[in-house]
């Protein structure tokens, strides 16, 4: 095992950076186990979502679709909870709806050859869209579950666990797709679709389905996120993540990921999720207000890209 | 250079913190929304009882009154951080739950306002009377049409349980005139003051008649973003005063509505009190007082007969500069 | 023993025949030489051997059996491993990487990593070049290292016959060399390799037997030791010349020395750009038409966007009446020279753009405080599309709807509308038909009547003969003397093209 390698030691000093300063700056509480544990659990969301989002882009592509994926993936927990099945089947539920969108994506970017911003602005309008019609324009209460577990802080008894099981999921999750990318052929694959498709394809690789695999993964993904949603919520909530993409999108971008494709790393993109909620936590906790954070947190997308410009030059 | 940029960004970060002194009672008030006036007045009390009693609050809120996850980690921040305790005026009833519950675990009391929580995890419920208030507009606008009409009702928002509360109490004094017909009581606001006015836009028009005269004779909003947008919608299309309209709550303009006659009444509760009694209770019962489990902060109707007492027009526009 | 046969293939793109009747064979253990001038089907034969294309006639066998690939991969699987002009290599990937793209040897579907170190070493340390490092990244290495990788990969697994299209096109003279000794090395091994190229002095050097096309035919072949660099050079041009007469020049063949140097509207000295082109001169005299041959890659294009101020220029100068220095398009068009792009569709047209638009695009009508005269550029675009003949349906029609000579002509129309007095022409009649072909050549020839003076590059050397005044050779970014048209031939070109083989100017 290597060192990470020079793209994802910027981000990862970066955070640190933030860290420290909101340590340094902040209050006590700030740099609390209990103040760790939120940030890993408020990181879960995006963090998950930018997993898929990661395979997405490193091939070249992006998912706008991501944010309203979540919120029905939320809503389609909640309406087969309240149709009567167990939790599970409903967490499964929630995460074959995202599957079933990413597919969407996946087929009309690679049958009809759209290209991938147009389709998946249709698709974030039409899933979120599908989502309200699913709620009836309302939420959805669902009955109190293990699902809710999932990302709530720790009951005493389930201290053990150091993080609620989602962070854990999160970390599985990433674990599984870095070793993917890695070290599978499916892998290899994916960034030689999005460095050069023209090569990819003369080698090959088919192309189309690959991405079309690559998007239901970004869609499961999202899906999975949905889940993680609902148990803070614990509600079906259509209206939830408006916008989320663009946090999930930044998370990969800062973790060193080109929205020309080739260039991405898990790491590198669970990194730029954790920069993205530290800011957030620090400047709450020290009660900055809204507009601060967000003036930082645009500071630190664009800086980190100029960085990574001037560094490739 | 770079330790220059360092420098510069810890200054703006420490003139914008307010660290709190950690001797003293910090209490967090936590609103559905900052934009809405109607927070503005819940601030404003909060302000005066800390004031009073010598205790910092700190307000912080999520922009949105749908934004169900920003509360939520709204609430989670502050847990992580440990204040003293957490006023909060939930904008979902259940989705909130979880954060309370993880509020009581951790030793922070929690005080609910304005709505109310599908849960027994907090000391107090401080709130107005929503479905006597409800029932107020619904007698007035019973009195106003003379026991016979056609009459519309624009929801809020599925879920805020203060407002589906006055909607029920409107609907169960209208009940009571069996001549007066709900024409549609199904559509919803939203959250923003914009989205009531496209939903209201979309609620007249099929309502109005080709000469431009409309076929309902009453019209009842459940909030402030409602009331507003409504009467926007109706002052656009010159269908103000052509309709018995009561709205809830008030705000600037919804006073010069009431003014010119556009708005016949309008339902007002109390926030600064709500804000005020809100804190207090939590600063008696962090000092050991026992508190009540239910307090109602009371309704007022307001017309253009008594819009000039002075006790009303403290309802009306209440003192919320600084 | 012939490994690779072609049989009588013959190719037609719409009406224009790319490929006819052509037979080649490829024997173990030799290299072979396709070559033949720009245009004269060496790609569409290659594209057919890697499978990117069918033949509509003839056939193709290998190791005697009916050979004909779908698609690139299943050549590749076949043994039949193409190296394209344009490198295709993945720029995020390792050299490792690289190699076994689409073929990665697995464990229980995860990447074998020790056998991808191992062939992978060995399929460098084959080509002798192990100083490459596995786990760099491709945009990291050179295009002389990219090149070795690419072959690298398509030597892997069990090619037995390798293309190699143009490969030294972008290499400087030791890289070529090495990869010389690289070919050699796999010839050695039994390998047939098909080696495409305009060099003529590296095919006598390096091949073995040796085929020419022209349009698409076969004019030649043999074994390379038994011919020279000359004869192959009569194979390649081998047509009657253009039967174009001879322009009547209005300025002296040889510019006099005691002329006013206000004559000298483009004055261009010892220019060098990153990398190309190379210490060129160039004085370009009022109503002159000066030409500037080479092949595809000499620099021509990069010489004259050195001079419009589009490339970079390291040092040397470039003077206009009212301009000296390192210039800018804006400068330039200013002081009144134009360019006209080779590239049409990407640079020297908005395609999506109406006929007028970009007609009037570098200088629009305006009336008083800035508003466009509308009228005023439809009045100049009818101007144009009459005096140049442009067929379109309406100025109002877009530019990408028209033919190819028709979009050359609104290029055209741009700079006379612009009213230049210097205009740098780039490869004006490429890809559009005859008639428009004449039509420009009127125009070119009735500017330089009226005192303009222009120059124009050409891969196309009859062309050049019948346009220009005085031309000079292009090879490798240095630019040759110019010479008189009526002191040069196109046998005597294409040798200084090919062999930079100079002979000293009379």
């Amino acid at each position: 095992m290597k060192l990470p390698s020079r793209n994802v030691l910027a981000p990862l000093l970066g955070l640190l950076g933030v860290y420290a300063l909101f340590a340094l700056l902040g209050p006590d509480s700030f740099s609390s186990a209990r103040n760790l544990e939120t940030m890993a659990r408020q990181t879960t969301i995006v963090g998950i979502a930018a997993i898929g989002m990661t395979l997405v882009i490193i091939s070249g592509g992006i998912d706008l679709s991501a944010g309203s994926i979540i919120a029905l993936s939320t809503v389609v927990v909640a309406a087969t909870m309240n149709a009567g099945a167990s939790p599970l089947v409903s967490a499964i539920a929630g995460m074959g709806a995202g599957a079933a969108a990413g597919l969407l994506n996946g087929l009309i970017i690679t049958r009809l050859r759209v290209v991938p911003f147009i389709v998946t602005l249709g698709t974030l309008l039409i899933v979120r869209g599908l989502a309200k019609g699913i709620a009836d324009e309302q939420k959805i209460d669902a009955p109190l579950s293990w699902l809710i577990d999932l990302l709530a802080a720790l009951s005493p008894s389930m201290r053990w666990m150091i993080v609620p099981p989602g962070v854990w999921l999160l970390l599985l999750l990433a674990v599984g797709v870095a070793a993917m990318l890695r070290s599978t052929p499916v892998g290899r694959h994916i960034v030689a679709t999005g460095s050069s498709e023209a090569t990819a394809r003369l080698c090959g690789i088919r192309v189309e389905r690959l991405k079309t695999g690559v998007y239901v993964a970004s869609g499961a993904a999202a899906g999975v996120a949905g889940v993680m949603q609902f148990s803070r919520l614990t509600v079906g909530d259509p209206t939830v993540a408006v916008g989320l993409e663009l946090d999930v999108i930044a998370a990969v971008v800062i973790g060193g990921g080109s929205l020309s494709g080739g260039e991405g790393s898990i790491l590198g993109t669970l990194v730029g999720a954790l920069i993205m909620t530290v800011i957030r936590s620090g400047c709450s906790q020290m009660g900055l207000p809204n507009w601060v954070q967000e003036i930082v947190t645009g500071g630190i997308i664009v800086a980190a890209v100029a960085l990574d410009r001037w560094r490739h030059r | 250079m770079r330790r220059l940029w360092l420098l510069a960004l810890s200054c703006l970060l420490l003139s914008c913190g307010e660290s709190p002194d950690s001797g003293r009672t910090t209490i967090v008030v936590i609103p559905k929304g900052t934009t809405h006036e109607f927070w503005k007045s819940i601030h404003a009390g909060a302000r005066r009882a800390a004031t009073d009693l010598d205790v910092d609050i700190i307000w912080k809120g999520p922009l949105k009154e749908d934004d169900r996850e920003a509360q939520i980690a709204v609430v989670e921040n502050f847990i992580s951080r440990g204040v003293s305790g957490i006023v909060l005026a939930p904008l979902d009833d259940a989705a909130l739950r979880v954060p309370v519950l993880n509020a009581t675990r951790s030793g922070i009391p929690v005080i609910i306002i304005d709505s109310g929580l599908q849960s027994d995890d907090y000391i107090s419920f401080v709130a107005t009377d929503n479905h006597q208030g409800g029932r107020m507009a619904g007698q007035e606008m019973a009195r106003r049409l003379e026991g016979r009409g056609r009459i519309v009702m624009l929801r809020y928002q599925e879920g805020s349980a203060s407002t589906m509360k006055r909607e029920q109490g409107f609907l169960d004094a209208i009940a009571e005139s069996p001549d007066i017909v709900v024409v549609s009581d199904n559509q919803h606001g939203g959250a923003t003051t914009e989205s009531a006015y496209a939903a209201s836009e979309n609620l007249l028009a099929p309502l109005q008649t080709q000469d431009g005269t409309l076929t309902i004779d009453g019209i009842f909003c459940p909030n402030e973003s409602t009331t507003f947008g409504m009467l926007r919608a109706l002052q656009d299309r010159q269908l103000n005063g052509q309709v018995r309209f009561i709205g809830f709550d008030s705000s600037e303009k919804l006073v010069e509505g009431l003014t010119a006659g556009d708005l016949d009444a309008l339902v007002l509760q109390n926030p600064m009190a709500m804000g005020d009694i809100g804190v207090r209770t939590m600063v008696a019962h962090l000092q050991g007082k026992p508190v009540e489990r239910r307090i109602d902060t009371g309704v007022v109707l307001v017309t253009r007969d008594n819009m000039n007492e002075s006790t009303v027009a403290e309802l009306l526009r209440p003192p919320i500069d600084d | 023993m012939s490994l690779l046969r072609v049989n009588g293939v013959g190719h037609d793109f719409g009406a224009t025949r790319a490929l006819h009747d052509v037979s080649l064979q490829l024997a173990a253990g030799s290299i072979h030489a396709l070559i033949g001038e720009n245009g004269a089907g060496k790609s569409t034969l290659v594209k057919t051997l890697s499978g990117a294309l069918r033949p509509d006639t003839g056939t193709l066998t290998l190791h005697d059996e009916p050979f004909a690939p779908a698609e690139p991969s299943q050549a590749r699987d076949a043994g039949v491993a193409t190296v394209y002009q344009e490198l295709s290599l993945a720029p995020h990937l390792t050299v490792a990487q690289s190699l076994f793209l689409g073929r990665e040897p697995t464990r229980f579907g995860w990447l074998d990593t020790t056998t991808i170190q191992t062939e992978a070493t060995t399929a460098l340390s084959r080509l002798q070049r192990t100083d490459i490092p596995l786990d760099a990244r491709i945009l990291n290495l050179s295009i002389a290292d990219r090149q070795i990788v690419e072959i690298a990969r398509a030597l892997h697994g069990q090619a037995s016959v390798l293309v190699l299209d143009e490969p030294t096109s972008s290499l400087t003279g030791e890289d070529a060399s090495r990869l010389f000794d690289v070919l050699r090395r796999m010839r050695d091994e039994g390998l047939a390799i098909l080696y495409i190229s305009h060099f003529l002095e590296a095919i006598v050097d390096l091949t073995d037997q040796y085929t020419v096309l022209r349009d698409g035919e076969v004019t030649g072949g043999g074994a390379t030791a038994e011919t020279n660099a000359t004869e192959l050079a009569t194979m390649m041009v081998g047509r009657p010349l253009l039967q174009r007469t001879k322009r009547t020049s209005t300025v002296r063949d040889t510019p006099d020395p005691a002329a006013p140097q206000d004559d000298i509207l483009l004055h261009v000295d010892h220019l060098h750009g990153s990398p190309l082109p190379i210490d060129a001169t160039i004085e370009l005299h009022r109503g002159e038409i000066l030409g500037i041959g080479g092949l595809v890659g000499s620099g021509r294009s990069e010489l004259v966007r050195a001079i419009f101020g589009l490339d970079p220029v390291t040092s040397g100068t470039v003077r206009i009446p009212d301009v000296s220095g390192p210039t800018t398009p804006t400068a330039c068009l200013d002081a009144g020279l134009g360019l006209l792009s080779e590239d049409r569709a990407t640079e020297g047209l908005a395609l999506n753009l109406s006929v007028a638009d970009n007609t009037v695009m570098s200088r629009w009508p305006t009336r008083r405080r800035g508003w466009l005269d509308l009228l005023g550029r439809d009045r100049a675009a009818e101007r144009w599309i009459d005096e140049l003949g442009i067929r379109t349906p309406s100025p109002e029609s877009t530019v990408g709807s028209l033919s190819g000579g028709n979009q050359q002509k609104v290029a055209l129309a741009r700079l006379l509308h612009h009213d230049v007095d210097v205009l740098l022409l780039d490869e004006p009649t490429r890809g559009i038909d005859i008639a428009s072909k004449e039509t420009i050549y009127a125009c070119i020839e009735g500017l330089a009547d009226q005192g303009k003076a222009i120059l124009v590059t050409s891969s196309h050397l009859p062309e050049l003969l019948s346009l220009c005044d005085r031309i000079a050779i292009m090879d490798r970014g240095q630019l040759g003397p110019f010479r008189p048209a009526a002191d040069r031939d196109e046998h005597e070109m294409i040798l200084e093209a090919t062999l930079g083989d100079r002979s000293p100017a009379p």
